[in-house]
């Protein structure tokens, strides 16, 4: 897994952590004691997770840096993320060398604040590629800069003259239609004028490119684009895909402690029903849906009607969230898979919910996720069936009790009952969910009352809320 | 079953198909009758169907369009040939002032056809060379039509016979032996609407008459662009929608007139681009035209104001690559 790199625009925790407390202020500094340096430490990434792996560093000490700067990855448990400079300055210590591990809150790194004299990077700019754009960033982060904030860089001239940022009406026409962002294309006319055909290829291209690839998690009835997973090529994170003779990753290590952690502590039963899909493909082809949104509907309902399945067993703790925070799988290709949260799910609607799956599915793949869209989770749906595979028995996604397996939509001859109690066989698409489900904390009546509620409202969708 | 004809000689079948189906039907003109016509459109028409229906006509084209008009008013459909087309404008009195207005004046129909052979690149100098179809389009009351293609001038030209209103036949002298195409046999009538003449994507050129062969042979290859070519067969009505669908279409937009450019045909079309064309472009509205000059006599120096091939493929050239 590449670094997942959290901008310095939004408010993720790492990010956070250093907004929502003063730069610490280190005594140790050099010698002199005048000069304060900022110390830079391994950021909590989520409630259950107390360490962190320095994965590789971006800078060395001595390089000039820039607030926001990424100056070095991490790994946890969860996700890997970059570790943003606190304040503009010079790297005076680098305190963790690379693969070292260590618990969350130790210091990482230790910055000068620029103005600060140590072992100073003088006053050329950044090297190349290290430079963050700061554009975005807070209002105050320019000030940081010291000696370059009385120099502010005119950020909104256009990058190219004036004259080839006119555009014909029809080429206005069409960017409005689309919502295009004409600065971003390409001009072949004269002057880079951006003609008619560079917007429609444009849009060409843009309509050719997988717009969304699947997630773990979809109808066999979808075409399957390629996994688009791009790890920046220099990210000292990435890992390449499992070879022959290689070490597993990062990741597969920690999903494999995951799985059989899981498979150790829980006693883990699974049970499966059929379920007529009739109705839920017929609402979601007019929305261009896959099952996923309705299954996750009719889900969030059955967990109202059945709270004990909506739950943490930590240990001999039982704790029954009152909200669903709903995890969704998500795979990464090769790499793994990646459980990202719908918070406080009971309150989307299907609609809500595909936008919402959609989206964290997309900064999943784009390694975008913060520490708060994995954690958290209070149960969890996982819908490998894009292969047409029909059953599986997942493993639970601990501390929760139970998560529920969708696998593909085929169509099967069913026998189908009518008004009149007359039986027949009818092609029907139908597919076979699986729970599995923690028999410490429940037993198999419940769980089978749990699947018959979903298969309940599934098979009676009405287009109003399951 | 169709001919093989030139567009001359489908000007000369769709009047002799309307001589022989229609009796109201009468020619007239200056040496149509005996000599057949200065171009022999009417050749041997004179013995076929007399003097009285194939009038020879003395030197006065106001004569010759008023008596025209009075036979229409009557229930004839008379067809006067102008000799060429420059000299109507000693008719203009009795065409714009008399037949336009007759139909909102007196609620009198007057349909006569007016054979205008038109157009230069023969040398043929100041007085016989001439576009004169924008005069009628800016008079209300007449139409006017400009052929391209052998069938189109027989479609055409039986349309125009059986329209009620005056109807300017703009027949391009320079088309008459050198296009050539098939032709359905008997009485057709071509709509008074444009025709795509080459469907394309990129660019559309826009033309009438002579100046569609222009503009085709024109664009055949350039650079492997798909231009399209709009054949307007009719100015007046003029076909806005197939206008305006072709700059939907395609954008960009080159029109060729072999008229004086000042309120030609072309104008009339840009103009409506400008106001109703306007969110589909992408590029300037260009222009092909004669410019504002007498023909020349000499022929270098008519060829070098009449719309060339060249004129017409660097022009797209430009537009494309804008």
């Amino acid at each position: 897994m590449s670094s997942s790199h959290i901008r310095g625009g939004e408010a993720g925790p790492v990010a956070g952590d250093r907004r929502e407390h003063a730069p610490r202020q280190s005594p140790a500094g050099t010698p002199g004691g005048a000069t304060r340096l900022v110390d830079v430490t391994m950021p909590q990434m989520g409630v259950s997770v107390a360490e962190g792996t320095v994965v590789g560093w971006r800078v060395e000490v001595g390089d000039r840096i820039e607030a926001d700067q990424t100056i070095c990855e991490i790994s946890t448990d969860k996700i890997d993320t970059d570790v943003p400079a606190p304040v503009s300055g010079v790297v005076a210590e680098i305190l963790v060398p690379v693969e070292r591990t260590v618990s969350v809150g130790a210091v990482l790194a230790r910055i000068a604040p620029a103005g600060v004299g140590v072992a100073d990077g003088g006053t050329e700019a950044p090297r190349d590629g290290t430079r963050v754009a700061r554009g975005n960033g807070a209002p105050g982060n320019g000030a940081r800069g010291g000696a370059q904030a009385g120099a502010p860089t005119p950020s909104t001239q256009p990058a190219t003259a004036p004259g080839s940022r006119r555009y014909s009406p029809v080429v206005q026409r069409i960017a409005a239609e689309h919502g295009i962002d004409l600065s971003q294309i390409e001009g072949t006319g004269r002057g880079g004028r951006v003609r008619k055909q560079d917007v429609l290829a444009f849009l060409d291209a843009a309509r050719a490119a997988p717009a969304e690839p699947p997630l773990h998690i979809e109808s066999p009835y979808r075409p399957e684009p390629a996994p688009a997973v791009v790890a920046p090529a220099t990210a000292p994170g990435a890992t390449p895909p499992l070879a022959d003779g290689g070490q597993l990753s990062r990741m597969r290590r920690q999903i494999g402690e995951h799985m059989k952690r899981s498979l150790e502590t829980a006693a883990t039963c699974t049970t499966w029903i059929e379920v007529d899909m009739t109705r839920i493909e017929a609402a979601r082809a007019p929305l261009g849906f896959t099952a996923l949104p309705f299954v996750a509907r009719a889900t969030i309902a059955a967990l109202r009607e059945h709270p004990a399945l909506n739950a943490w067993l930590e240990d001999e703790r039982y704790t029954r969230p009152e909200e669903i925070n709903l995890g969704i799988a998500v795979s990464l290709g090769e790499d793994g898979l990646i459980v990202p949260i719908v918070h406080r799910a009971h309150e989307l609607s299907v609609e809500g919910l595909a936008a919402r799956i959609k989206e964290l599915a997309r900064r999943a793949r784009s390694r975008e996720l913060t520490a708060d869209e994995v954690r958290g989770g209070t149960f969890t749906i996982t819908n490998p069936g894009q292969y047409g595979s029909i059953m599986a028995t997942p493993i639970i996604n601990q501390p929760q009790v139970a998560i529920l397996d969708l696998e593909a939509v085929t169509k099967h001859p069913l026998v189908v009952t009518d008004a009149d109690g007359s039986d027949s066989i009818a092609i029907r698409p139908t597919t076979i969910l699986g729970l599995s489900w923690d028999h410490r904390a429940l037993d198999g009546a419940q769980a089978a009352r749990f699947l018959a509620s979903i298969k309940r409202r599934l098979e009676g969708w009405s287009g109003s809320e399951a | 079953m169709t001919a093989s004809l030139t567009y001359l000689q489908a000007i000369s079948a769709a009047l002799r198909d309307e001589l022989r189906s229609d009796e109201r039907v009468l020619l007239m003109g200056e040496d149509i009758g005996v000599f057949g016509g200065a171009f022999k459109v009417t050749d041997g028409f004179i013995d076929e169907f007399g003097g009285d229906r194939v009038m020879d006509t003395p030197l006065a084209e106001s004569a010759i369009i008023g008596t025209a008009i009075g036979a229409a008013v009557v229930g004839m459909r008379p067809v006067c040939e102008m000799q060429f087309a420059d000299f109507i404008s000693c008719g203009f009195d009795q065409l714009v002032n008399v037949a336009a207005k007759m139909h909102y004046r007196q609620g009198l129909a007057v349909p006569i056809t007016v054979r205008l052979p038109s157009g230069g690149g023969f040398s043929g100098g100041p007085f016989h060379s001439q576009n004169p179809e924008a005069w009628f389009m800016h008079a209300p009351g007449i139409k006017v039509v400009a052929p391209s293609t052998a069938e189109d001038a027989k479609g055409l030209l039986h349309a125009a016979i059986h329209d009620p209103n005056p109807v300017c036949f703009m027949e391009h002298k320079h088309l008459y032996r050198r296009i050539k195409g098939e032709v359905p046999e008997g009485i057709f009538e071509t709509p008074l609407t444009a025709r795509v003449a080459r469907p394309g994507t990129e660019l559309a050129v826009i033309a009438y008459g002579a100046m569609v062969h222009v503009a085709v042979e024109a664009t055949e290859d350039l650079d492997g662009a798909s231009v399209e070519v709009l054949d307007l067969r009719s100015l007046v009505p003029l076909d806005e929608d197939a206008i305006l669908d072709s700059v939907a279409r395609c954008s960009k937009v080159v029109i060729v007139d072999e008229a004086n450019a000042t309120c030609a045909a072309g104008a009339q079309v840009a103009a409506l681009i400008a106001e109703r064309g306007f969110e589909d472009l992408d590029g300037p509205v260009v222009r092909v035209a004669t410019p504002n000059v007498p023909i020349p006599f000499s022929p270098s120096l008519e060829q070098a104001v009449l719309p060339s091939v060249e004129r017409v493929r660097e022009a797209c050239r430009e537009l494309l690559a804008y």
